[in-house]
């Protein structure tokens, strides 16, 4: 089924005292696409994100994960669900080495986390899975170095790689290539879309850059003040008049859409 | 490409590594046994007279190493909440003096053995354990550290109360506990030592394996960054809850040697200060660093007690500007700052700036 819905939210609503973040959004997200949510500094796409996750807990409405119920689920039940998430603001384990950041992500689907007095090296699977995603992502050379002393630009794929190590269906990526150096975006984009589509993969994407948006995706939501503005294929999106004026005209002139 | 990757997984320990790695844990824990022989015959004694416990300066000097012994182990529990895990407790001297306690109990009121008090001990490490897991998913941070200390005052206060004197000693201590007669400390001195010796190092490498254990690394991992490690799937507040059993099993056996080894179980091993004794040997030590917790007890008791023979009243104050002296100037602690030496000279040239650039202090290069 290639329309099937694999994610969806109604009404999914998160205040902050007087302020509405996410206001009531009702979206749907198609199994196998590449859906971007775009919208200006504190539009509210990484707090939906966070809703999405589980991170924080909604003030109403619902989270359906093919068609079930998941929104009040604990934090860590959501990686079992197969939903793998990026932070915005690079979150990683700083003193381990970006093998063990990645070893330990692709541990935690495992079975064997509750092995006490076995070394972590009886279970070479998880730590084979990390050396693969280091190839994927191009970490292989800083395999054995602290995470916290990686350039900014490696810290982003190591972030990147903790979320494919455990091979999720669903990818929630919050601006992968920010504060990334320009002329490494195109290489992250692609190797994320060759992920999609080689593993027929779900990915909601939140990215400022418009050029790398209006190329990707499948899908555009496009956020304002916590509410849904439009919806569509990048092509409609960058005809429709309401966003442009609104919204695209103001707010990103300089990479300005030619579609 | 697999094979490459196969390759650099396969890297497994082999014989020789270990021996490597392990010769001078080995080296220590021979010289160690030899210890009470060589200061025997230094001093005009003989073999025999260590074997058969006479008194003298080599049967005083276990004693001293069996309260270092003791004192690591108690330290190694601390280190695995607070330096692996991340787990600021303000309560951990009440795992030990639970162990304590129960040890004596069970010997003075009770007429139990030693086997039948270590399986007691067994209970009630995992009781206080889930004790203070019980909180762990509602508090973090230092509200754990108070509420923790909470629990600890509680039973401080309940070993020292008048009501309790006939089980505890109340507020002068837990007296007339007859050990048996295979691990007396003052007729089978020697056999003491060498069973606390040994269950340091079994502990200390129980706990080795530990940390490099599936389990361990998510403790790591927790104390790094618990939210990734929830991101990630992992339910962190079981692998918290693993790490207190392990820890407070194991300073209950602390405990136990405390109350076999001591004329007296004072109410101070129940109190703040107890914790804080824990915390200045692994800080001393190298927090998180395990090893740490041996060699901190040692500077910890040694220091103690030569300064207190050599100063008098002046020791405690030497003591103060030693922890001091210790804590700027090797943040990382003892063994702490000697790793990131030696890791500097293994792992190449780029990195060395890198970690001296942060380091300069402690390594003074
Ligand atoms: N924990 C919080 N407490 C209070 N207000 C919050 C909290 N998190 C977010 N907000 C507010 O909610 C609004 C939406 O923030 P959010 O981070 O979701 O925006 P965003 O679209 O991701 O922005 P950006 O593009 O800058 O990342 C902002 O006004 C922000 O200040
Ligand atoms: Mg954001």
């Amino acid at each position: 089924m290639p329309n099937e819905i694999i994610l969806e939210t109604q009404n999914l609503r998160r205040e902050f005292g007087a302020l509405v973040a996410v206001d009531n959004v009702s979206l749907k997200v198609k199994a196998g696409s590449l859906h971007s949510i775009i919208g200006p500094n504190g539009a509210g796409k990484t707090t939906f994100f966070n809703l999405l996750s589980g991170n924080i807990p909604p003030t109403a409405g619902r989270v359906l994960l093919r068609g079930k119920d998941i929104t009040s689920l604990p934090l860590h039940k959501t990686a079992h669900l197969g939903i793998g998430r990026s932070f915005q603001i690079t979150n990683i384990f700083p003193t381990l080495t970006v093998l063990e950041n990645i070893r330990l992500a692709a541990q935690a689907l495992g079975k064997d986390s509750f092995r006490l007095f076995r070394s972590y090296r009886a279970f070479p699977k998880y730590e084979t899975r990390a050396w693969e995603v280091m190839e994927q992502v191009g970490l292989v050379n800083e395999a054995l170095l602290p995470a916290r002393t990686l350039p900014h630009g490696a810290q982003r794929k190591l972030e990147l790689g903790m979320i494919l190590a455990p091979d999720p269906e669903i990818l929630l990526l919050d601006e992968p290539t920010a504060g990334m150096a320009s002329e490494q975006v195109p290489e992250l984009m692609a190797l994320i879309q060759r992920i999609q589509e080689a593993g027929h993969k779900t990915v909601m994407l939140v990215e400022h850059n418009m050029n790398v948006v209006m190329s990707v995706s499948d899908t555009i939501t496009v956020m304002h003040h916590g509410a849904v503005l439009a919806e569509g294929s990048p092509a409609e999106i960058s005809a429709n008049e309401m966003v442009q004026t609104a919204y695209l005209g103001h707010l990103y002139e300089d990479t300005a859409v030619t579609p | 490409m697999q094979s490459t990757l196969a390759n650099r997984t396969a890297e497994k320990t082999s014989l020789a590594d270990w021996w490597k790695a392990n010769r001078g844990l080995l080296g220590l824990l021979i010289l160690l046994i030899a210890f009470p022989f060589l200061l025997a015959l230094s001093e005009g004694q003989s073999i025999g007279d260590v074997l058969a416990n006479e008194a003298g300066n080599a049967k005083f000097m276990q004693g001293l190493l069996i309260e270092v012994f003791i004192l690591a182990i108690y330290a190694l529990s601390y280190d695995l909440i607070l330096g692996v895990t991340g787990l600021l407790s303000f309560g951990h001297a009440m795992f030990f003096a639970a162990g304590a306690y129960f040890t004596g109990i069970a010997f003075k009121n009770l007429g139990w053995g030693a086997g039948q008090t270590l399986l007691g001990l067994v209970v009630v490490a995992v009781v206080q354990a889930l004790l203070f897991g019980v909180v762990l998913p509602r508090v973090k941070g230092i509200t754990f550290a108070l509420v923790t200390l909470g629990l600890a005052s509680v039973f401080h206060i309940v070993v020292q109360s008048t009501e309790m004197s006939e089980w505890t000693g109340a507020d002068v201590g837990l007296q007339g506990v007859i050990a048996p007669e295979w691990l007396n400390t003052n007729t089978a001195r020697f056999q003491l030592y060498l069973l606390t010796l040994l269950a340091t190092f079994l502990v200390y490498l129980i706990y080795r394996r530990f940390v490099d254990s599936p389990t361990g690394r998510v403790c790591i991992a927790i104390r790094e960054n618990e939210g990734r490690a929830l991101m990630l799937g992992y339910n962190t507040f079981l692998f918290k809850l693993v790490a207190l059993v392990v820890a407070s099993l194991t300073a209950v056996l602390a405990g136990f040697f405390h109350t076999i080894h001591q004329p007296i179980v004072s109410p101070n091993v129940a109190s703040l200060g107890w914790t804080v004794s824990a915390l200045l040997i692994i800080l001393i030590g190298g927090v998180g660093t395990l090893s740490g917790a041996l060699v901190g007890a040692a500077v910890f008791r040694l220091l103690e007690f030569f300064l207190d023979r050599w100063f008098g009243n002046a020791a405690n104050f030497l003591l103060g500007a030693v922890y001091v002296t210790i804590v700027l100037f090797l943040p990382y602690g003892i063994v702490g700052t000697w790793r990131l030496r030696s890791l500097d000279m293994a792992k190449g040239r780029a990195r060395l700036m890198k970690l001296l650039g942060l380091g300069k202090k402690e390594t003074g290069d």
